[in-house]
């Protein structure tokens, strides 16, 4: 245990930390004190420093002033392996797991014991085990890695952070990727955690997360910080004045599109149709169950569930960017007819993976606004891709839809994150195509840019599009889809209609609660939902199918 | 607020520099292996005064010019049989094996059909460009159908190709009677037309930079250039942008091999005009062209000139050796000091960004400040 007996020295301290990127400041004079055995939140809109902080806390970065102390004594933090031996630990939002390797192996990795020059992996099970007991947190150390559900592949960064006897424990926005049931449980274990006097850093963007697991919170705002709370002395209010520097108003909901001469989306046909959709990986493994269900125009249709339960099959099946090797029954049809393969070009796709997908890092802004149109006529020039055309192109969707940047000429990786996605869905809702699929959309973006998107989105729905919406934040498919299919195991388990869709109802649905039934509850549900929606007993019917 | 200069200081460095800035490593690289390649004459006791001057006599003074040009040519076509695949992503390591079947093909169809003047020289030159775009084409399947990388599959192809150009020319094709392991003198017709005196200059000169230029121009400005870049920029991608990736990756590497294929039409059809075995693989044409393209780090304009740069070193090392007494090998040596440093300069910096971007990815949402 460290000295200093009681809470007199802080467990962790940054003092004074500045940090500059450029002209930008992402944190100015920061002070950050974290008590031993506190969960301490430190809580942030995206871009507001936080991450940057941490960085700095776990020696990924160093501070251009300022400094930190671990007890009351002043360390030098210049990697990663240093804050280690320090005892801080850090759980990052994507895990670093070698999936083929068991629990144990995971842990010890870097840090193994050994008998005798051999790895003693007895050993490592055994202490595994008894971190496990300490700490509440339970894993069969034999169990591989890529087999275990998120959650406890979590629980395994945690205790790989445990075994290095991290006594300040950092965790990135660890919801992220976890049912509301998965998250209630890692702060039990984080409560347990700290109970041996280790300390733990929430990092979080979540209001609710902050107020239910944490005993003191930090809220930055533009690199600053703009409130210290004791968590049970304080209100959501509180916290969201200090964090955007106002209130919030009611939440937004879409205006049904009135005023449409052929009334609401439910007479219409579908836009986009799945029809009993199974998909096969190459393996055979079904990812894809008996999907089915449809997208009206004017409809925004959400896709929830918990990372791995088939939207990623779904979508790509539907886009027809289904990988080779895998097999598929049933349907995807388009205003009735099947959906090509190698990218549909009537559908309008955002992809949730920006770098990897949906952009080329190393091409230029405007090289990258054209793809998929460059074989248009329009682009055309005498011989071949008119560059004046495709600059032309370009200029006038960086205008129409704010993108900031200095030269369509520049490589598109040097926009901020907000601005490379404006860029992709400028592309991709330029084409005006009847059908628009957009995953994550707001992912890793700032709030000013969040609201542009989800205006674009609400106009697109007016526009008589049909958009299927694939998100892990569940505020932002409240918030916008009319109706929500809930995914689980590669099937669709629930429809919820937009304004029914509470938090406890998703996440129940999200773990499966509602899949035993079979088929004949969601659509029961759906039922009765859609009525209540439309508020029109006429068009009841025919919602769903 | 000032988020685009925040990440364009992060990453967009290099971009920011322009032209200059990009064509940096291989100055640097260039410009190191001389430094080293002087310390090394200081320390076995060359002066470099006389050495150097006696390299670039070696490649371009009176004669000598037209046989540097002579090995300018197969060197720029095989720097394109890897340059074209590998703006794909695709590494062409098979070029001798396209190159030597090329030869044998342009060789059989020569001595075995008469053909008529003008024709006896296009022809077969045409033939072995498709013979060696079938050669790469065989690999690429491999690659996208089974999943082994090209860069196994083109050399695995090359060598049992290379071995069968060397029994065809030492049996079907070989001269009677002679035991020499070299096909007859090709017909009259057959030969390419000089240009100047020597005969070391034919009219493969014009013919490889038109090609060149042609394959500039597809790049920069056609509907196939830009698919083939973004597919070489990030596969996924252009695959999410409708490009067919996998037969574009059939494509450049057959073009790529097509190239290869009339390179060896090229040798074949010139002094001394016949299929020599061994003459087409060992001057090492194919791996100085890898050099030169690695050291334009792929850019088609800086090709030619990387093609040049190599070529000289190459011809004038000879000269250097004879006038100097400098073993001719010490040119390999700056040569693959080039490579070395380019390749050490590319390590650093995928090892930087790599780093950025792990601190990044803990950075997520602090780059949108």
């Amino acid at each position: 245990m460290p000295t200093g007996g009681d809470s007199e020295a802080p467990a962790a301290e940054l003092v004074g930390i500045t940090k500059r990127f450029g002209p930008v400041v992402a944190n100015d004079g920061i002070d950050l004190a974290i008590r031993r055995g506190e969960i301490h939140g430190v809580v942030g809109e995206n871009g507001a420093g936080k991450s940057t902080l941490m960085s700095i806390l776990y020696g990924l970065r160093r501070p251009d002033s300022g400094h930190v102390l671990r007890n009351g004594t002043r360390v030098r933090l210049r990697s990663p392996a240093e804050a280690i031996g320090h005892g801080l630990g850090m759980v990052h939002q994507r895990f670093r797991l070698f999936p083929d390797l068991t629990v144990a192996e995971n842990i010890v990795i870097g840090a193994e014991p050994t008998r005798r020059g051999v790895v003693d992996l007895a050993a490592a099970g055994r202490e595994i085990e008894r971190l496990g007991e300490v700490f509440g947190l339970y894993v069969d150390p034999a169990s591989r890695a890529g087999r275990l559900p998120v959650g406890v592949r979590q629980r395994v960064e945690i205790l790989k952070a445990l075994y290095r006897e991290a006594e300040v424990l950092i965790l990135d926005e660890p919801t992220a990727v976890l049912t509301p049931g998965e998250a209630a449980r890692l702060f039990d274990v984080l409560k347990t955690v700290t109970r041996t006097g280790t300390s733990v850093v929430l990092v979080t963007h979540k209001l609710s997360e902050v107020l239910t697991a944490t005993d003191r919170v930090t809220v930055l705002r533009r690199g600053r910080v703009t409130g210290r709370f004791v968590t049970a002395e304080t209100t959501a209010d509180e916290l969201v004045i200090a964090m955007i520097g106002r209130s919030l108003g009611p939440p937004r909901r879409p205006a049904a599109p009135d005023g449409e001469p052929d009334g609401t989306p439910a007479g219409r046909p579908y836009a986009l149709e799945v029809d009993g959709l199974t998909v096969l990986d190459r393996d055979g493994v079904p990812r894809l169950s008996d999907v089915s269900f449809g997208v009206r125009p004017g409809e925004i249709v959400g896709i929830a569930g918990v990372a791995g339960s088939g939207q990623r099959e779904l979508i790509d099946t539907v886009t027809g960017l289904r990988p080779p090797g895998s097999a598929t029954s049933g349907g995807v049809l388009l205003s009735g007819r099947p959906v090509r393969r190698g990218r549909e070009p009537a559908i309008a796709y955002v992809p949730e993976d920006r770098h990897g997908r949906a952009t080329a890092a190393t091409m230029s802004l405007a090289e990258n606004l054209v793809m998929g149109d460059h074989r248009t006529p329009a682009l055309r020039g005498r011989a071949g891709l008119s560059a004046a055309a495709v600059r032309e192109r370009a200029r006038t969707l960086v205008e129409r839809f704010a993108i900031r940047a200095a030269s369509v000429g520049d490589p598109i990786s040097a926009l901020s994150g907000g601005n490379a996605q404006k860029a992709v869905l400028a592309r991709e809702l330029s084409r005006g195509t009847p059908v628009i699929v957009v995953e994550e959309p707001t992912q890793g973006v700032d709030v000013g840019a969040q609201e542009q998107i989800h205006g674009l989105l609400s106009e697109a729905r007016a526009a008589g599009q049909a958009v299927l919406l694939q998100s892990s934040e569940l505020s932002e498919l409240r918030a916008l889809a009319d109706r929500i299919l809930v995914m689980f195991e590669g099937r669709v388990v629930a429809e919820l209609a937009g304004d029914e869709a509470t938090e406890e109802r998703l996440g129940a649905a999200m773990t499966g609660a509602t899949a035993t039934p079979g088929q004949a509850a969601p659509a029961a549900e759906t039922e009765s939902s859609a009525t209540a929606r439309e508020q029109g007993p006429a068009d009841a019917k025919g919602t769903t199918r | 607020m000032s988020a685009v200069r925040l990440g364009s200081l992060a990453r967009g460095r290099a971009a920011a520099l322009g032209p200059l800035g990009r064509s940096a490593p291989a100055v640097l690289a260039v410009a190191g292996a001389l430094v080293v390649t002087t310390l090394v004459m200081l320390v076995v006791g060359v002066d470099p005064s006389d050495a150097y001057p006696a390299l670039i006599r070696g490649a371009v003074a009176d004669g000598n010019l037209e046989y540097t040009i002579g090995a300018f040519v197969p060197t720029l076509g095989m720097a394109l049989a890897f340059a074209i695949p590998l703006r794909t992503g695709e590494f062409n390591l098979g070029g001798d094996g396209q190159m030597a079947l090329g030869g044998v093909a342009a060789a059989a169809l020569a001595l075995r059909v008469p053909l008529p003047p003008g024709v006896a020289v296009a022809l077969p030159l045409v033939v072995a460009a498709l013979t060696g775009a079938v050669v790469a084409g065989i690999s690429a399947p491999l690659h996208t159908r089974f999943g082994i990388p090209a860069i196994v599959t083109t050399l695995l192809v090359s060598t049992p190709a290379v071995a069968l150009s060397s029994y065809l020319v030492r049996f079907p094709l070989a001269e009677p009677r002679t035991g020499i392991a070299e096909t007859p003198l090709l017909p009259d017709a057959a030969h390419l037309p000089a240009i100047g005196a020597s005969g070391y200059v034919t009219i493969g000169l014009p013919l490889i930079l038109l090609l060149t230029a042609g394959w500039i121009y597809v790049d920069r400005r056609t509907v196939a250039g830009y698919e083939i870049r973004a597919t070489g920029a990030n596969r996924e991608f252009a695959r999410y942008g409708g490009v067919r990736v996998d037969r574009l990756a059939v494509v450049t590497m057959a073009g790529g091999g097509a190239f290869a294929g009339l390179v060896g039409g090229l040798i074949v059809l010139g002094p001394p005009f016949r299929f020599v075995d061994g003459a087409l693989t060992a001057p090492g044409y194919t791996f100085t062209a890898i050099a030169a393209v690695l050291l334009a780090t792929g850019r088609p304009i800086a090709v030619p000139f990387t093609v040049a740069l190599m070529t000289i070193l190459q011809v004038g090392g000879e000269g250097m050796e004879r006038d100097a007494g400098v073993p001719s090998q010490l040119t390999q040596v700056i040569q693959g000091l080039v490579i070395v440093i380019v390749a050490a300069l590319a390590t650093t910096r995928v090892l930087r960004e790599r780093r950025a971007r792990r601190a990044q990815e803990i950075d997520v949402g602090e780059a949108n400040a």
